[in-house]
């Protein structure tokens, strides 16, 4: 990596507080580094204060920062049997590499290392040419993407932390991970002691695997005669009542026709109105309608509910000794930095421009080739094969992504 | 406290912190449990003991509590004495099954009160009336996670369960399940502990120790193994596709090369023939691959052989791919293979057809 990112990631640690390192319940946490251009992470550090941590960035200036999801009673132990696991925050990560979003046909390629072949957007599973999945990605992010993360973590929060799980607005904080999405870690005492297997289920619940409708209510009590739960109910159940409500409410024929028969469709497109209504009813009915079985309601149901279920990179969630990025610490490969998000106005956060390091200056760089980038107020691209001066944060910022060399 | 614990309450929920105080007030040394006076006692351990390992259910002998109660730390001290995993395992499970009967025959109240004398959930009596259905007690979430967990059918999945403000709402058949799991975890955890590994039974048991290990062994025998190598035909789904994409030349995560490598481990390929399977790889590095193989199969390290994950962990991080009706019945990997190489054996009676040669 260019000495000069080195620096810049320097003079701006320096610039910091103690207080902007601080981390909670930090002589429980075990801190690891990535240096520049080091591929082995040092790790099992620990740190009393913020003052000390800050001492060792400054003198080291890593290229990424981290400190573990987990506590431990002994953070600096080298054997992980060692280090006497306390508990561990419940994190999510939502990263925007994960959500097809139409943006990606702008800036994301892949290309197969088999054969060659190539195309843009979201990376296919495995070559459509030679069927080998030796697929290579070159991704980018935009406002877009970011935005479809941020809705993500909007989700997971108002949809089932808080009302499923209980979790008050105190107990969690959000963090622009400092590139691609976004961090939740939620920190209150009902997930500390939570073992793999219980994250799991955590996971499972908010990316809607392993759901069984039959199990929230719905039944065949006679042929055609379906009953079933109420809009107003908690959980998944309630969930899926109100999915299913949404969904044929506002479906064409067509999109109901890609769930259903046609024949099904047909006729619940017809009787829309009766049957939203007999959902509504006291107690609610599911049937009435002519082929309209508990399958059906199988199909609609998994139709419905593909918006309310969470993109989250499932691993992080599930491991309960993850490393995760410091608050304020500096992506290495964006320049920019790791952000806590007030949540009562994260609809305004513009992570492009709130999470810009370096506010000052400029500096000169040859760019091979990026997509059009926004960092900050200021745009550049597409181009390629350039050389020109532009503000500092963009310029790092491509360098990082190794889009460009400074000149 | 709402409710008497009588004796008899003791002899079938020896979880109960009245119970420990009881067995604490008698003052009973362990080594002294062997002598004459108490005979009736060992002999009612050493059923239990028995009991266990033929999978028999019986139920709480109420004609004599006072040794049933002292009988279930005998047992549990002699079990712990055995070191051996096996026996641990059946015996918790067993005495879990048995807490489970008698808790069916409880009224809710009782349930409740059992639960919160036996563990320190927080469990409410709420009355929760859905159409169809009532659920009268919540549970708060982690406590339900604690035991859940263990479980793997469907209904047991968190998101299949009326979760809401942090809790988990139940009927009296799903909490007396869950007592009687977090009963069996209590017990396998305690084996873990620190005090535990030093435990040595006393001298004056020995002998029926020693008698104990002997009928254990004979039964541990039937528990069978699997023939030597993989049988192609028998592969579950998962492992197909994942030997697919190795086939196809894709990294694999972390999750699909463990499940692979457990796999072939515990189907009894070597480690040279899973590297093999390795070497069409992008990312392949031959020093790193065979130390973590040999580390999964339990040749270095831990000393521990690795088992694949369960359907549930593969289902989470997608790899799960099939439900044929093996799947619909399997709850491992393992298992599928297990039932379906018994099918093969007895349709085409060509059990053990191995085809190292074909390779993936
Ligand atoms: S159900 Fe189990 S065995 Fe079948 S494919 Fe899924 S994970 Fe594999
Ligand atoms: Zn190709
Ligand atoms: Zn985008």
């Amino acid at each position: 990596m260019h000495e000069i990112v080195r620096k810049e990631f320097s003079k701006y640690y320096s610039g910091l507080g103690a207080e902007d390192f601080q981390v909670p319940d930090m002589p429980h946490r075990e801190f690891a580094f990535l240096q520049f251009g080091g591929e082995v992470m040092i790790r099992h550090m620990k740190f009393l204060d913020p003052a000390s941590l800050k001492e060792y960035i400054v003198e080291n200036t890593p290229a990424h920062i981290y400190h573990s999801s987990a506590y431990y009673e002994t953070p600096e132990a080298t054997d992980m049997n060692e280090k006497g696991w306390l508990g561990a925050d419940l994190v999510f990560d939502v990263d925007s590499d994960h959500i097809r979003t139409e943006c990606k046909e702008r800036h994301d390629r892949w290309r197969c290392t088999e054969c060659g072949m190539e195309g843009a957007g979201f990376p296919p599973e495995s070559c459509p040419r030679c069927g080998m999945k030796k697929i290579d990605t070159r991704t980018w992010i935009c406002e877009d993407c970011l935005e479809a993360a941020k809705k993500e973590v909007i989700k997971i929060i108002d949809e089932y932390l808080v009302p499923d799980f209980g979790v008050s607005y105190s107990d969690f904080e959000v963090y622009f991970s400092g590139h691609r999405g976004y961090h939740i870690h939620v920190r209150s005492q009902t997930f500390r002691m939570l073992s793999g297997d219980g994250r799991r289920e955590i996971a499972d619940y908010v990316r809607g695997i392993g759901l069984d409708i039959k199990l929230h209510g719905f039944r065949e009590v006679k042929n055609e005669l379906l009953v079933g739960p109420d809009m107003k109910d908690g959980g998944w159940r309630g969930r899926v009542a109100r999915a299913i409500y949404e969904f044929v409410n506002r479906a064409s024929l067509e999109d109901l026709k890609k769930a259903v028969s046609p024949a099904v469709a047909k006729s619940l497109f017809e009787n829309k109105d009766k049957f939203l209504k007999n959902i509504e009813s006291d107690p609610p009915y599911w049937g009435g309608l002519k082929g309209y079985t508990l399958e059906s309601i199988e199909k609609i149901a998994s139709a419905s509910i593909k918006d309310l279920i969470c993109n989250i990179d499932e691993r992080v969630t599930i491991d309960s000794k993850r490393l995760i990025r410091c608050p304020n610490s500096l992506h290495g490969k964006s320049g920019l930095r790791t952000l806590r998000v007030d949540y009562s106005s994260i609809d305004d956060f513009d992570p492009l421009k709130e999470a810009v390091a370096f506010r000052h200056g400029s500096i000169r760089i040859y760019v091979k080739e990026a997509p059009r980038v926004r960092i900050g107020d200021e745009e550049l691209g597409p181009l390629k094969d350039k050389t020109l001066e532009v503000p500092l944060a963009l310029g790092l910022y491509l360098i990082c992504r190794g889009a460009a060399e400074p000149r | 406290m709402s409710l008497m614990l009588t004796k008899e309450d003791l002899a079938k929920y020896p979880f109960l912190k009245q119970s420990a105080a009881y067995i604490e007030s008698m003052q009973l040394n362990l080594g002294d449990l062997a002598a004459e006076e108490y005979s009736g006692i060992l002999s009612k351990a050493l059923m239990r003991i028995r009991d266990s390992i033929d999978r028999k259910i019986r139920p709480v002998d109420l004609s004599d509590p006072e040794s049933e109660i002292i009988s279930y730390p005998l047992s549990l001290a002699l079990v712990y004495g055995s070191k051996s995993n096996w026996l641990l395992n059946r015996f918790a499970s067993i005495e879990a099954k048995r807490v489970e009967e008698e808790l069916r025959k409880e009224p809710g109240d009782r349930i409740l009160e059992i639960a919160k004398f036996g563990f320190s959930w927080e469990i409410e009596r709420v009355d929760l009336k859905l159409e169809y259905e009532e659920l009268p007690f919540s549970i708060p979430l982690q406590s339900y996670l604690e035991a859940a967990t263990n479980f793997n059918d469907a209904h047991w999945k968190l998101i299949n369960r009326y979760v809401k403000g942090g809790s988990v709402f139940l009927n009296s058949g799903s909490l007396a399940r869950l007592i009687s799991e977090g009963f069996k975890s209590k017990i396998i955890r305690r084996a873990s502990e620190r005090e535990m590994h030093n435990f040595r039974i006393p001298d004056t048991l020995a002998p029926h120790m020693d008698e104990i290990l002997r009928y254990a062994q004979e039964n541990m025998q039937f528990d069978e193994e699997l023939p030597q190598g993989l049988v192609s035909d028998a592969r579950p789904p998962c492992i197909v596709a994942i030997m697919e994409d190795v086939k196809a030349g894709k990294s694999l995560s972390h999750m699909a090369r463990f499940a692979l490598t457990t796999f072939m481990v515990n189907v009894g390929e070597s480690v040279d023939e899973v590297l093999k399977l390795f070497g069409n790889v992008a990312d392949f590095d031959e020093g790193k691959a065979r130390y973590q193989i040999e580390h999964i199969a339990g040749m270095i390290g831990s000393r521990t052989k690795y088992k694949p994950p369960k359907c549930d962990v593969l289902r989470s991080f997608g790899l799960c791919v099939g439900m044929d009706q093996f799947c619909k019945k399997a709850k491992h990997p393992l298992n599928y293979y297990r039932t379906k190489l018994k099918i093969l054996g007895g349709s085409g009676g060509q059990t053990g057809a191995r085809d190292r040669k074909k390779g993936v």
